[in-house]
């Protein structure tokens, strides 16, 4: 079966060159990546409110757009819903009427049935004779969520759909919008620049780097597998670190770092087999680095993997999280400036191990948990 | 009130309502256009639509003598075809007053539509408008207060026209003296008490003009 969307975008502006593929088996995809990386244009190439200078767009089979063969579907003819960000709701128009634009060429009953329909599903009931400016930020993002859907669209693209709410509604809706999109079970496009909400909303995250794409993968994946450094840089993944290679196999990889012998898992399906002596990049999780308690057993290297010692010399509250900066009891310049490593630990560890007293510890990262980069 | 006051009072009304009506028929497509649109030539219409903003009007009149006149480059083939020229008949005043007040009509319309987020234009051409329905049913009733505001601006200078008008229309009592050609012939000959009434009235109706103008730029921002 082929994906149902396909995406082949090179589009030249002054300043800027698009030039994008992927392409998603229906579900949520989310173009994720720094602003200015190509992503809303890429929304606006697929809705044919720009006009891409070579490439082609294809949806469930059917061709949208196609620079070789001449083709371009107008977008009034694209049957694509778009979520603009800042929604761009018509002002001057009621609820229903904006839930109904899209109808316009439906006899009066059967869209008055579909408008009824499309906001009794969106929990919109109620608010029908309102207007966008009479709505709260979520309100607003269901009008215009249905007004999209209102003309069941074969594609559905959201451009940053949270990013005009406040920091406390925009989980409570990510969640809810989330929702919506499994139950209408449209192909979606979400862009957004958020990684948490890339990840929640998309199935696939397609991670955008000005104007090209970096790396497209189940979600999972791209969590576990990023596929470089640059692409982890992007996610914000933190102690991205560098260190030389010992030795690698298809399963392990043992590497040299701050003056430490570290043992990595290799990914076999990647079969990233560096040369030793290579330079190599990896990272560590912050909240898979375990700290030792120093009133149960004694730090072994035998039972303890990649078994490290240093001191915090910064800590972060994070309210339900603590961030410690930890330098190695290693000379030489610390790897991240100030410090080696960035560990997570919940707020109850931190009280317990009283880490705001006692500042040395040992620690040890399994070698599941430590990342090796491709370059 | 004279005879001739009040017919210098509805010629004036007559045609600053044709020239308002003309400048909505011209002026609103227009700002439309140079405000969505990027064409060839469209720096050279900007500047020809708002030269009359700073030109003195009697240049302005100038050019629609070379124009429109007995031997213009327009006049002359409709003079010879018909037997008919457009200089000194109150159609003169109309068009006038037309090509003075468009500047104000097109440039206040066009920042009203320039206002207008394109996103929701683009939101109508997903949901299946043409561009001439989205203009219709987004752009234009959005930028609505802007352009009333313009073509109110456009009544009000269209009524106090005088430089253009003279040129081009004369100043024939009756036929072709609007208020403020009236206003200036009343004082030259001495009659205090007519001026003085038009002076009154124009005066009267631009504080309303600049008032309802001002309301609904407010609105529209």
């Amino acid at each position: 079966m082929s994906a149902r969307l396909e995406v082949r975008l090179v589009k030249r502006l002054p300043d800027f060159t698009l030039d994008v593929a992927w392409t998603a088996d229906g579900g949520v995809a989310a173009l994720f990546g720094p602003s200015g990386a190509g992503k809303t244009l890429t929304l606006q190439c697929m809705a044919g409110l720009l006009r891409p200078d070579a490439g082609y767009i294809v949806v469930d089979g059917r061709v949208l757009f196609d620079a070789a063969a001449g083709m371009d579907v107008p977008p009034q003819a694209r049957r694509v819903g778009y979520v603009f960000q800042g929604y761009a709701l018509f002002p001057h128009l009621t609820v229903a009427d904006n839930v109904g634009f899209g109808l316009r060429g439906r006899p009066q009953p059967a869209r008055a049935r579909r408008v009824a329909e499309v906001i009794e599903r969106l929990g919109l009931a109620g608010l029908e004779r309102r207007y966008p400016r009479e709505l709260s930020g979520g309100q607003r993002q269901r009008v215009a969520l249905g007004r999209a859907l209102a003309i069941d669209p074969a594609l559905l693209l959201l451009d940053e759909p949270l990013s005009a709410l406040d920091a406390p509604l925009r989980q409570t809706l990510r969640n809810e919008l989330r929702g919506v999109l499994g139950e209408w079970g449209t192909a979606a496009v979400v862009v957004t620049h958020d990684f948490t909400e890339a990840y929640r909303l998309g199935d696939r995250i397609v991670v955008y780097d000005g104007g090209r794409v970096v790396q497209s993968a189940p979600r999972a994946e791209l969590l576990w597998q990023p596929a470089s450094e640059s692409v982890a840089r992007i996610m914000g993944i933190p102690n991205v670190l560098h260190g030389t290679v010992v030795k690698a196999t298809p399963d392990r990889i043992q590497l040299r770092w701050r003056g430490q012998s570290l043992e990595a898992v290799n990914s076999p399906t990647r079969s990233y087999l560096p040369p030793p002596g290579a330079p190599i990049a990896f990272f560590i999780r912050p909240e898979y680095v375990r700290l030792i308690r120093k009133d149960r057993v004694v730090a072994d290297p035998r039972h303890h993997m990649n078994l490290m010692r240093g001191e915090v010399v910064l800590d972060e509250d994070f309210g339900t999280t603590w961030t410690l900066r930890i330098r190695l009891d290693e000379p030489g310049p610390p790897a991240q400036g100030a410090w080696d490593l960035e560990v997570e630990v919940p707020h109850l560890v931190y009280e317990i191990l009283d880490i705001e007293r006692d500042r040395r510890w040992e620690f040890s990262i399994h070698r599941g948990s430590i990342h090796v980069l491709p370059a | 009130m004279t005879a001739e006051t009040l017919s210098a009072l509805t010629l004036s009304l007559r045609v600053a309502v044709l020239a308002t009506l003309a400048n909505a028929v011209v002026g609103i497509p227009l700002a439309y256009v140079l405000a969505r649109h990027r064409f060839r030539g469209r720096a050279l219409v900007d500047l020809l639509v708002t030269l009359p903003l700073v030109l003195p009007p009697t240049v302005t009149g100038y050019y629609l003598i070379v124009l429109l006149g007995r031997r213009g480059w327009l006049g002359a083939p409709l003079y010879a075809a018909t037997g008919w020229s457009i200089a000194f008949t109150w159609y003169a005043a109309v068009v006038a007053a037309t090509i003075m007040a468009l500047p104000l009509l097109v440039r206040t319309a066009r920042a009203a539509i320039d206002s207008v987020d394109r996103d929701l234009e683009k939101a109508a051409h997903t949901l299946g408008r043409s561009e001439w329905r989205t203009a219709l049913e987004v752009t234009l009733p959005l930028a609505r207060n802007g352009i009333l505001a313009g073509l109110v601006l456009a009544f009000a200078r269209a009524l106090g026209e005088f430089g253009a008008t003279l040129m081009l229309a004369g100043n024939i009592p009756g036929r072709t003296a609007t208020v403020p050609l009236a206003i200036y012939t009343a004082v030259q000959t001495g009659e205090e008490q007519a001026a003085l009434i038009l002076v009154a009235l124009l005066t009267a109706l631009s504080c309303v003009v600049l008032v309802v103008a001002d309301r609904l730029g407010a609105r529209a921002a």
